[in-house]
């Protein structure tokens, strides 16, 4: 039985790999909401996400002999949830934007007065997140919402740093083209 | 203005530039217009980002349960290696245990022949070690002929000696490498297949 409040993370996942499913709930509760966070941003579907990430823990589980603990068990846990997330994706069905032109950000979108609604950018901002290529959507999300550095983003995602480097320039370009001309002229009204 | 840094933009502001690329990007930002405004669209896109909540979660320790309650009752162990996993790994081995031995079999008859050149072995001993090879045999006759003389023969000597002492030891040496780097590259594309991530390809 592992006394949680003294057991190191390292400790945890040792006795996880001989077989200790407490430990190994202790190593979930732990990372639970930042798998969550990552799937969702990559799924955009909460019950997609949950699947996901409950997923990732049962592939965790099942392939914690591999794991090296000397090495990040959360950069670890991403890359199985990336690859969760994808999967569940194709298994729901769940289409995402396949190009960020097939966003409704056209004429026929909402005044910029409505626009300055926070939900309503929040709905916008997070398709053209979604509209984004996997790969580049990818190390968006871990270096904008989980606020990761580059080494560790190419250790998760187990890509060269200049690959890191490329898909956030090329993710982020894609997202001002789009963005741009709508919301941060809105934002700038709102900050005058 | 020329030379505009925008490439680097995105890791300045991400802060993982260092040193001169660092100053480099700082010193153009100081004289650059255009770029400065590149730099504060990357701040307002990283704010607007910011605005697409994450939805609730179900409480972690809720979700550890619920995890806990999925897991097969015994995970699937490691396999045991098999005999020919055994196998797989005694072919560097034995790839290596015979570079070794040859390499020392090289080195050793090489000591000897210095050896007996410097008259350290007994005649017998010297004779049966170093005994003329039959290019040894061939170069000689061709001289006692006359089919080969002065700088000639020396070159022909030199030519057969090397020929008999350098030659197996670089064929040896570059065949060991192949073994080792095609077992490596086929160890490579096994190990790669079996790892339990896979890379996001866009």
């Amino acid at each position: 039985m592992v006394t949680v409040q003294t057991v190191s993370e390292t400790e945890l996942v040792v006795s996880a790999q001989h077989g200790d499913r407490n430990a190994f709930s202790e190593l979930v509760r732990l990372h639970a909401r930042g798998v969550f966070n990552v799937v969702y941003r990559m799924c955009g579907d909460t019950l997609v996400a949950e699947d996901a990430a409950q997923e990732t823990f049962l592939r965790a589980w099942q392939n914690l002999s591999s794991y090296h603990p000397q090495t990040s068990l959360r950069n670890w846990l991403y890359r199985i949830a990336f690859n969760a997330g994808m999967d569940m994706l194709r298994k729901e069905k769940r289409i995402l934007p396949t190009s960020i032109e097939d966003l409704p950000l056209t004429d026929d979108r909402p005044s910029p007065e409505s626009l300055a609604s926070q939900k309503e950018r929040a709905a916008l901002v997070k398709k053209a997140v979604l509209s984004l290529p996997d790969a580049s959507r990818a190390v968006l999300v871990l270096k904008e919402y989980e606020g990761m550095s580059y080494h560790e983003i190419a250790d998760a995602l187990d890509i060269p740093i200049g690959t890191v480097m490329s898909r956030l320039n090329y993710a982020r370009k894609l997202l001002k083209e789009k963005l741009e001309p709508k919301l941060f002229v809105q934002l700038e009204a709102e900050h005058v | 203005m020329s030379n505009h840094v925008t490439e680097w933009l995105n890791a300045y502001f991400d802060g993982e530039l260092k040193n001169g690329r660092l100053h480099q990007v700082e010193k153009h930002l100081a004289e650059c217009e255009a770029c400065r405004m590149e730099l504060e669209s990357l701040r307002g896109l990283s704010e607007l980002l910011q605005e697409a909540p994450t939805p609730d979660f179900p409480s972690p320790e809720r979700f550890a349960a619920q995890v806990n309650l999925l897991l097969p009752h015994k995970r699937t162990p490691t396999p045991k290696p098999t005999l020919f996993d055994l196998g797989w790994w005694m072919i560097p081995v034995s790839i290596l245990a015979v570079w070794v031995f040859v390499s020392t079999a090289m080195l050793l008859s090489n000591v000897v022949s210095i050896a007996n050149n410097y008259g350290l072995l007994d005649n017998a001993t010297g004779a049966w070690i170093s005994g003329p090879s039959e290019t040894a045999e061939v170069t000689a006759t061709l001289g006692q002929f006359g089919v080969l003389s002065g700088d000639s023969l020396q070159w022909a000597e030199r030519t057969e000696s090397a020929t008999r002492n350098v030659f197996p030891q670089v064929v040896l040496k570059v065949a060991v490498a192949l073994m080792y780097l095609a077992w490596f590259a086929v160890w490579w594309a096994r190990h790669t297949r079996q790892a339990p991530g896979r890379l996001i390809e866009g």
